[in-house]
């Protein structure tokens, strides 16, 4: 019994010691992987918070997350600004999208290699105000850039404008 | 009192039928920017305007028009908006010591103003892409270009500043300052662009 009890605490400490070698490991790899690439972006985000005055959120996979400068903003996310309350985000390709106040904007598709700069933008748009600034995208293939509201289309032609809609 | 219900009532109703379910408003861009339009389109038709301030409405039924705003207007109307633009993004342009990935001597000092103006704003960000000339195949200048804004970005994440903020792309041999032929060995074009904004 003591035999035995005695060689699997041996085995076990081997067994810690292979899985922390394993752990280094995986870990140098990933070091190595992230290095190869340039290590570019630490999360997925598509976009970056500038102004945010009030209560602004971003609806994100059913939750309602509240935004401060520097925050990110993902695909498919929602920015919902409350009333007195105005946000801005600058997207990867440096298109600059504003936001006043009870405004609801939803970034429904972003696409963009940054090495090719080409990709597109689809924006819709449910209430409030927005102002954009195109980008890189826009710059390259305006075609590729469109804002929906619940009655019209938005094609840019490299702009800078205002849009706004009422539910 | 009956008289300034039924002017009320009228007023309320003209203003919810008059209010556009929709209104575009071309503003004026900077400086270098070539002449822009915006089109907006419904089911029912499409408008085109491309002079500053000009304004596209669409009405419930999805009917559009356009109209001449003037300046003071929109600045009135869109207060909040219009204060929420960030400040205009600042580019600076940083050389290498040749062959290498380590930056020269005038352009490591330029560094600490690229710092500082990201610090400065809110939600700062730090995109850094690096180029090169046309020496080699588009591969491996991707590659090189990479590098480059890599080794930047360690730069500027060493000091501090939150990686999840400052970008490496590699724009490889697609943007030379100085258009040559291909295998021409041209310094000006081995460089990083770097973007605070």
């Amino acid at each position: 019994m003591m035999h035995i009890r005695h060689v699997s605490a041996v085995s076990v400490r081997l067994l810690w010691g292979v899985l922390c070698a394993l752990l280094l490991g995986v870990g140098a790899a990933m070091a190595q992987a992230a290095s190869d690439t340039g290590a570019p972006q630490g999360d997925n985000r598509q976009g970056t918070f500038k102004t945010v005055q009030g209560e602004v959120v971003v609806e994100r996979g059913g939750k309602r997350v509240p935004v401060s400068s520097g925050a990110p903003l993902m695909a498919l996310d929602r920015i919902v600004t409350g009333p007195r309350s105005a946000a801005s985000v600058i997207l990867r390709d440096g298109t600059v999208l504003a936001l006043g106040p009870d405004s609801s904007v939803n970034l429904a598709e972003f696409r963009f290699d940054p090495t090719t700069q080409e990709g597109n933008i689809l924006i819709s748009m449910a209430k409030g105000s927005l102002r954009m600034v195109s980008g890189l995208i826009a710059k390259l293939k305006p075609e590729q850039v469109k804002i929906t509201t619940p009655t019209s289309v938005i094609g840019v032609r490299g702009t800078d404008f205002i849009v706004e809609t009422h539910s | 009192m009956r008289r300034l219900l039924v002017l009320v009532a009228t007023l309320v109703w003209l203003l919810a039928g008059c209010a556009p379910a929709t209104r575009v408003i071309l503003l004026p861009d900077g400086p270098d920017a070539k002449p822009t339009a915006v089109v907006v389109s419904t089911d029912r038709g499409s408008q085109t305007i491309d002079k500053p301030y000009q304004s596209a409405t669409v009405n419930a039924q999805g009917q559009v028009d356009s109209e001449q705003l003037r300046a003071r207007d929109v600045r009135q109307r869109y207060p909040q908006l219009l204060a929420a633009q960030p400040p205009v993004s600042r580019s600076f342009t940083l050389y290498f010591k040749p062959g290498t990935s380590e930056l020269a001597d005038e352009s490591a000092a330029q560094l600490a103003t690229v710092l500082e103006q990201a610090t400065v704003r809110d939600g700062g960000e730090v995109v850094i892409t690096g180029h090169t000339d046309r020496v080699g195949t588009v591969e491996s200048n991707d590659a090189l270009s990479l590098r480059r804004a890599a080794a930047i970005r360690e730069l500027v994440v060493k000091r501090g500043f939150d990686p999840t903020r400052v970008y490496a792309i590699g724009r490889g041999e697609r943007e030379p300052v100085v258009p040559t032929a291909d295998e021409v060995d041209e310094p000006k074009n081995r460089r990083a662009e770097v973007v605070v904004r």
